[in-house]
């Protein structure tokens, strides 16, 4: 990196550490520490809701993913609107009835501590372990960049966050979402149209959006209903939908972003634009990966892009290996870029014929492309060992061989701030729990507020220290953003199917929702672990299973004395 | 109580009117409007998508 570019990334990190403990300086009281003191209008709950959800990895994996994969994985997304009306219509009025911290306080009313216990735990499991992956995602790039070892990248990336998160708690996040999700979105539009700048002078972005479309990239959607394939628009829909559902409504990093809403109305505005919001903006995440794919057509691309990873096999007794693949991969390259000018020359004369030619072809040129990458990468394996999956690079790798001297402190300025503002969301949301759920609510009950800001500093610097734990194994996964999904999958549907029966099922009580939920999650991890089906649909089995089983276990055993609790 | 859209429980002092279009965007008069259009424009990207597939497929 160029010592311009140094400045730009140190200048902005500093700006928004010291912002956030800027925001600090007032005297913190539970609430202000926890919610914002309920305080921030439906822009602000908006902005911080898209923040928590898209980290570093929405940035660096998807466009890799649509590099790799073509754009289908916005069909993920389209369950998100629906389960914003849903939250709109339930959660929000319940929870802003009961004045709650925590969505799992909520549970204790509807039925015992032992339900809430479970849900805040399965909470704490999931989110402590997905906060670790995040935090993994911009001390890749830093490690890739300047050849860090990765332990103390994840220090340092995940200690700088708890730096602000510990003094500043709530609004500090709150406040530093909105400047995060500024730069990024100008920054992806800049990243796009940098692209488009540096295709060949004859090819458009139209032509380039051909050519992608042409060898398979824009399959953005797909009617076929299989339970297997991982993205189409039903699983997409259904699954999507509990997912979402699950994720916003019972993920405390989630309910604790539209909680800071100064009204009721505030946080559903926000949940609203939110559902409006976020399948465009993945779009056009996904496309700026879909325009780099189509730039690397006329533009050799690396054989593998994760470059440490090369460095390292070219000191081994595999080198000599690996740079024979690399010679017959750029011949490939290099007969192919012909086919691809002949591909949009054919596009723009609309020559039918010609166009089928080109893409029969350039088929048969990706195959063996593909068919040099896998041996390169069993070559990798053997050579270095562990996981040769280079989806999470490919973005990086564009933005550092190509973009100008201080675009690329700025990209990756914003890859850490996207990061630092999920991770924020989620070391908040783990004290909260954490203070709430257990220490206020079983170790210390009646100490006063400030007692319980400073252990949930406490508890902020613990789970920050758990994750950045995580954060070292994060790299034996393969796509990151695949990766955080799935383990959310293997928690959601449950916690989301305890929610329903509280909502919806009012003669089902507390003994048969724990029993059914504890069943229920051994449904789920047994279906994952035998790969039953795709998982996106693990929420709704989840979900359904908790519903079903909960329901059966109080009709054969009824818990008797107990009054049935309005939600 | 019942909860309702209309009727949320921490309105202190405010009017009916109010409480009900608190948050509303100017574009619709109610809560239920406002869910419509977000399933109509969830519709709406689907057949673009599509469109925007078969076009540069």
């Amino acid at each position: 990196m160029n010592y311009l570019d140094w400045i730009v990334l140190s200048l902005t990190l500093i700006f928004v550490v010291s912002y956030g403990i800027y925001r600090s300086r007032e005297k913190q009281s539970m609430d202000s520490f926890l919610l914002a003191g309920k305080s921030m209008p439906w822009y602000h709950v908006t902005l911080s809701l898209m923040a928590t959800q898209a980290s570093a990895i929405t940035f660096l994996s998807a466009p890799g993913q649509a590099y790799t994969d073509g754009m289908r994985f916005v069909q993920f997304y389209f369950g998100l609107p629906l389960a914003m009306v849903v939250l709109c219509i339930t959660f929000v009025p319940k929870f802003s009835q009961l004045k709650v911290f925590t969505a799992y306080e909520f549970l204790e009313g509807r039925f015992d501590l032992r339900t809430r216990a479970l849900t805040s735990f399965l909470f704490l499991l999931q989110r402590g372990l997905s906060t670790g992956l995040s935090i993994y995602a911009p001390s890749l790039i830093l490690s890739a960049i300047l050849g860090w070892d990765i332990t103390w990248t994840n220090i340092i990336s995940g200690g700088i966050v708890m730096l602000y998160t510990i003094s500043g708690g709530s609004q500090a996040v709150s406040h530093t979402h909105l400047q995060q999700m500024a730069i990024i979105t100008v920054s992806m539009v800049v990243a796009g149209v940098m692209v488009v700048k540096f295709l060949p002078e004859e090819v458009s972005f139209t032509d380039a959006l051909h050519v992608a479309g042409k060898m398979g990239k824009v399959n953005l959607i797909d009617f076929t209903f299989d339970l297997n394939n991982r993205y189409n628009v039903w699983s997409g829909l259904i699954g999507g939908f509990f997912l979402q559902l699950s994720y916003f409504g019972t993920d405390q990093s989630q309910v604790g972003r539209f909680m800071t809403g100064s009204s009721p109305g505030q946080s559903k505005l926000g949940l609203a634009m939110n559902g409006l919001l976020k399948i465009p903006m993945q779009f056009l995440i996904l496309l700026v990966g879909v325009l780099v794919f189509a730039f690397y057509q006329f533009t050799a691309p690396p054989l593998f892009f994760n470059q440490t990873v090369v460095d390292k096999i070219k000191t081994t007794q595999y080198a000599s290996e690996y740079n024979a693949l690399e010679s017959q991969h750029n011949q490939i390259q290099a007969t192919k870029r012909p086919q691809v000018l002949a591909l949009t020359d054919a596009l723009k004369r609309g020559d039918e014929k010609a166009i089928e030619n080109s893409r029969n072809t350039l088929a048969k040129m990706e195959a063996s492309v593909g068919k040099v990458r896998t041996d390169a990468q069993t070559l990798l394996s053997k050579a270095n060992g562990g996981d040769t999956n280079d989806v999470n690079y490919i973005f990086l790798r564009f933005v550092i061989d190509y973009l100008p001297v201080g675009m690329v402190g700025l990209l990756i300025a914003v890859i850490l701030l996207a990061s630092m503002g999920s991770v924020a969301s989620a070391y908040n949301s783990l004290a909260s729990c954490t203070v709430v759920d257990i220490y206020k609510r079983m170790v210390r009950k009646d100490n006063d507020s400030h007692d319980y800001v400073a252990a949930s500093r406490w508890a902020t610097f613990f789970w920050g220290v758990f994750c950045i734990f995580v954060a070292q194994y994060a790299s034996r996964l393969g796509s990151m953003i695949e990766a955080v999904n799935i383990l959310g999958s293997l928690f959601y549907g449950v916690i989301l199917g305890i929610f329903l029966v509280a909502f919806y099922f009012k003669n089902i009580n507390s003994r048969a929702v724990f029993w059914g939920s504890i069943i229920g999650e051994i449904f789920v991890v047994t279906s994952y672990i035998l790969d039953l089906t795709a998982f996106l649909w693990l929420n709704l089995i989840g979900c359904t299973l908790v519903i079903a089983f909960a329901w059966c276990i109080e009709k054969i055993w009824p818990q008797t004395g107990v009054t049935p609790k309005s939600a | 109580m019942e909860l309702n859209e209309n009727n949320p429980p921490d309105s202190d002092g405010l009017s009916e009117d109010s409480i009900s279009r608190d948050g509303l965007p100017p574009f619709v008069s109610t809560w239920k409007q406002l869910y419509i259009v977000m399933i109509g424009t969830l519709a709406l990207l689907i057949i673009l998508f599509y469109l925007f597939m078969t076009h540069f497929q």
